[in-house]
């Protein structure tokens, strides 16, 4: 199934007795037979002759759950049990005026973005339904009900499947019905979202399923291997492809220019050579007799070593600009009962997608199409249009679940490499990275360094707040970002050290590691007062309780959201109850985007420079719950990526070239330094709709578990990553 | 260049090529078995795990010269027929994937490990499992491992 092609897809979908349900705001656009349903419908229930079912989801699925959370949302209109139907992506549709599906993962918006919109279209589906046994039976609309995928007569118990109501609903839909009119189910009346819902494609996955972008092949395609230049600003100077072309099976060598071509633009696809040949592995094997010569001797800068040292001189020394001020600093300072001042700094975190990232691509002069997995399929469809010249209706689409995503696989370098060498060899190309590329030519998370103090006043609450920041982001979010504002006496500052080096989204992005910076730091100021970090923590949080965010998505921090979690997270862990000695138990909290998350860590130290985490406690505040599995799947998810990236992440680059470039060499957490144990708490607060999950427990558990390592050795890490600063 | 024969989940396979290449290319492209996944081609992450002989083996690291007699067992071959074996069900049960790429090789390593402990502690799965999931799954992983060989032990 996982290569059935777009063009399949519409094939089957054109058939007698199918229907697609749109979600639309007029009628006009319900009315369109649309004999290959391109664009025009945006499908997210189809029957097939058989009348079996399949829910199409609009979100790109890579782990964080949508296929199943977006399923649940329709079946749960449509009183669908999710075993006996099957659940696919979406097929990408352009935005069009009164159709807008959000299709797309990113900020842990997924859920919410489509909460309104995905169940809308399956209440109207209902409506359809109904009206059309009401016709059938003669029977008034309100004696009706569904039930199980089927209309049912409550007078005297009559039931007729959905699928037995496609061809009459097709005759009237966008007459008298229209989707204005079909509401949503009152959450009250939920009977399957907010229960446990185990993932939709867990068999398929667990019998080796070809389900991923990596899996597919189309015929007739080649296979290519780049090597490509490591250096950030490098271009090939020589190359010698002689050995590469006398290899078996090898069609073609292939010059990939970098684009954009000045070295001083950010490194958009990589200058390299490619191997076009039948199989990966000739293309892999000719690609190592490659002997080529880069032109790196612009990006030797761009080091590791130096950038540190540039962003911590500029925090202790620099004039930097002020991003935020008000009350008066030094007499805050002047005043306090306790000061603290202390550095952070972080490096950059590579994301090493599961997956090694790959494209299939086959380009002609009048359209091409793609295979592949995005989070954004409009950006990967942007990404093929600009570098085939094709205007982006001309490039069909079709997408698949990905072996993680993490906001890497938001960006187009995979997906215009593979258009570039099919556009140039004339045939479909597959392009599969190697782990090492993967890591090399990563979109990393920024470094930053910070040098923050604060005051502390009589009265045990924090009085005044100073962040100094440096790194390669403008680092202007985390200097405006909370405690500023929620105390009176603040200032902001931030400076950019410039380079080369190609930053992205990274699973959280900021808050990943201001979260860190910032409760790890309250930590020290509570400490330092001679307070309790948690008392510290809702007694700042009890100061102001609505704040509007001044960094994306510029929604309120609720802070007693933030107590709520604390509070809740510490109940559970009994963070009151003494620990034996050599261990310690650490607190944080943090907002990421749209939800609150608060973790309590209980670590025991082994020896001086490690140690175990035996249990990280959490409570999730993130709105309504679709589905409490999934949340707590999430949770568990970022908590083991916030300790393996405080723990290990850290992206070095020598003059220039990456010297991290695959798993011996960056290392990840295995299943030895999983915590013993994993409690979470999803946390109801009588919101109505979803917020989101997918990034949000991430970023306050580095910060626990900092803390917990202070509390266990009295050793306070201030520089990531742990294992090579304790 | 190596000529070998070997069989592939009980189906008898002739392989004439080069010997160097991993056993992982000859399933996903020869075979047309894309559930062995390739993470790191150097025998790291344990994205590509299968069996040979009934042992554990990275076959991004095993090169098709060294395969000539054996019996390879894929995720596609373990199950019997509809009936998934114990290890498969116990990963739908605990719901442990979620992007779900590593799983394959999450689920032979474990087969594998179970037949050598059938009845692991917490610290011999952490010794016995080293295999990578950027999900971080682990917490799951555990408990399916844990239920596996409860269901193994009852059957």
């Amino acid at each position: 199934m996982a290569n059935l092609s777009r063009r399949k897809f519409l094939e089957s979908s054109a058939g007698i007795g199918v229907l697609t349900i749109a979600i639309a705001q007029t009628p006009y656009i319900l009315a369109q037979e649309t004999p290959d349903n391109t664009g025009l419908l945006t499908p997210c229930l189809h029957f097939d002759q058989a009348g079996a079912i399949t829910l199409y989801v609009p979100s790109p699925e890579m782990g964080q759950g949508m296929s199943t959370t977006g399923a649940l949302m329709i079946a749960e209109e449509l009183d669908l049990n999710l075993d006996q139907v099957s659940v696919k992506l979406m097929p990408y549709v352009e935005k069009r005026v009164g159709m807008e599906f959000y299709q797309g993962s990113g900020g842990s918006g997924s859920t919410m973005r489509t909460w309104n919109q995905v169940r809308s279209t399956a209440a109207f589906a209902r409506d359809l339904f109904i009206e059309a046994a009401s016709r059938q039976w003669q029977e008034a609309a309100l004696n009706l009900f569904i039930e199980d995928g089927h209309v049912v007569n409550k007078a005297n118990g009559d039931r007729i499947p959905f699928a037995n109501l496609v061809q009459s609903a097709r005759n009237f839909m966008g007459g008298s019905l229209i989707p204005e009119n079909s509401s949503p189910k009152p959450n009250s009346a939920h009977k399957r979202i907010g229960k446990n819902q185990p993932i939709v494609h867990g068999k398929e996955i667990v019998t080796g399923a070809p389900l991923f972008g990596i899996d597919v092949d189309i015929p007739n395609m080649l296979h290519a291997v780049i090597k490509r230049c490591p250096h950030l600003r490098g271009h090939v100077k020589t190359y010698d492809d002689s050995a590469a072309t006398a290899m078996p099976g090898v069609k073609q060598i292939v010059p990939i220019a970098r684009i954009p071509e000045a070295t001083e633009g950010w490194r958009r696809v990589a200058a390299g050579i490619a191997v076009v040949a039948d199989t990966y592995w000739q293309a892999k094997t000719a690609a190592d007799k490659l002997n080529i010569e880069w032109d790196g001797s612009v990006s030797k800068d761009d080091d590791t070593t130096l950038l540190k040292s540039k962003a911590i001189e500029s925090v202790n020394s620099a004039d930097m600009r002020t991003t935020i001020e008000a009350g008066n600093l030094e007499a805050a300072f002047n005043d306090a009962k306790s000061t603290s001042e202390a550095t952070y700094y972080h490096p950059h975190w590579a994301h090493t997608c599961m997956e090694p990232h790959n494209c299939v691509a086959d380009v002609k002069p009048d359209g091409a199409e793609i295979w592949t997995g995005h989070q954004f399929p409009g950006t990967a469809i942007s990404g093929a249009a600009e570098v085939t010249g094709l205007p982006a209706s001309k490039i069909k689409s079709n997408f698949y679940r990905m072996g993680t995503g993490l906001g890497r696989k938001n960006e187009q370098d995979y997906v215009k490499e593979a258009c570039l060498l099919s556009k140039a060899v004339g045939a479909p190309i597959k392009v599969t990275w190697s782990r090492e590329d993967e890591i090399e030519q990563d979109y990393v998370n920024y470094m930053g360094a910070y040098k923050i103090r604060a005051a502390v006043n009589d009265n045990g609450e924090l009085s005044a707040w100073h962040m100094r920041a440096a790194g390669d982001a403008f680092l202007q979010r985390p200097t405006v970002g909370f405690p500023a504002r929620l105390i009176d006496t603040y200032k902001g500052e931030a400076e950019r050290i410039p380079n080369h080096i190609t930053r992205g989204a990274w699973r959280g992005p900021t808050q990943n590691v201001t979260a860190w910076v910032v409760q790890s730091f309250l930590n020290e100021v509570a400490t330092d007062a001679g307070l309790d970090p948690l008392a510290f923590l809702t007694k700042l949080y009890s100061q102001k309780q609505v704040l509007k965010d001044l960094n994306w998505p510029n929604g309120d921090h609720d802070f007693r959201r933030y107590i709520a979690v604390l509070e809740k997270a510490a109940e559970l862990a009994n963070y009151h109850t003494p620990l034996p000695s050599g261990w310690g138990r650490g607190i944080a909290v943090n907002h990421t985007f749209v939800s609150v998350c608060a973790h309590v860590v209980d670590v025991e130290m082994i020896g001086d420079s490690d140690y175990k985490v035996h249990k990280v406690t959490s409570a999730i505040d993130c709105g309504y719950v679709v589905n409490p599995l999934g949340v707590k799947a999430q949770v568990e998810s970022g908590i083991i990526d916030g300790l393996c990236a405080a723990k290990y992440g850290n992206w070095r680059l020598e003059r220039g070239v990456p010297v991290s470039n695959n798993f011996d060499t960056y290392t990840k957490m295995r299943m030895d330094e999983c915590p013993d144990d994993i409690e979470i708490h999803l946390l109801e607060t009588g919101d109505t709709e979803p917020r989101g999950t997918g990034e949000v427990a991430l970023p306050p558990v580095i910060p626990a578990l900092t803390n917990a390592i202070f509390a266990a050795s009295g050793k306070r890490v201030r520089t990531l990553p742990i294992s090579e600063n304790l | 260049m190596a000529k070998v024969n070997f069989s592939i989940n009980g189906v008898t396979r002739n392989f004439d090529g080069d010997g160097d290449m991993p056993l992982l290319w000859h399933l996903r492209e020869e075979a047309g078995l894309k559930g062995t996944k390739f993470g790191c081609g150097i025998g790291q992450c344990g994205a590509c795990t299968v069996h040979v002989d009934g042992e554990a083996a990275r076959s991004c690291s095993v090169p098709m010269s060294t395969v000539d007699g054996a019996s390879i067992t894929t995720i596609e071959g373990l199950a019997d027929g509809d009936k998934l074996h114990p290890v498969q069900e116990a990963w739908i049960e605990e719901d442990v994937p979620q992007c779900g790429y590593c799983q394959a090789g999450q689920i032979m390593a474990t087969t594998a490990f179970l037949k050598e402990v059938p009845n692991p502690t917490d610290e011999d799965i952490n010794n016995g499992i080293d295999n990578l999931c950027r999900c971080g799954t682990y917490f799951r992983i555990r408990k399916a491992i844990k239920l596996a060989a409860k269901k193994i032990q009852e059957t």
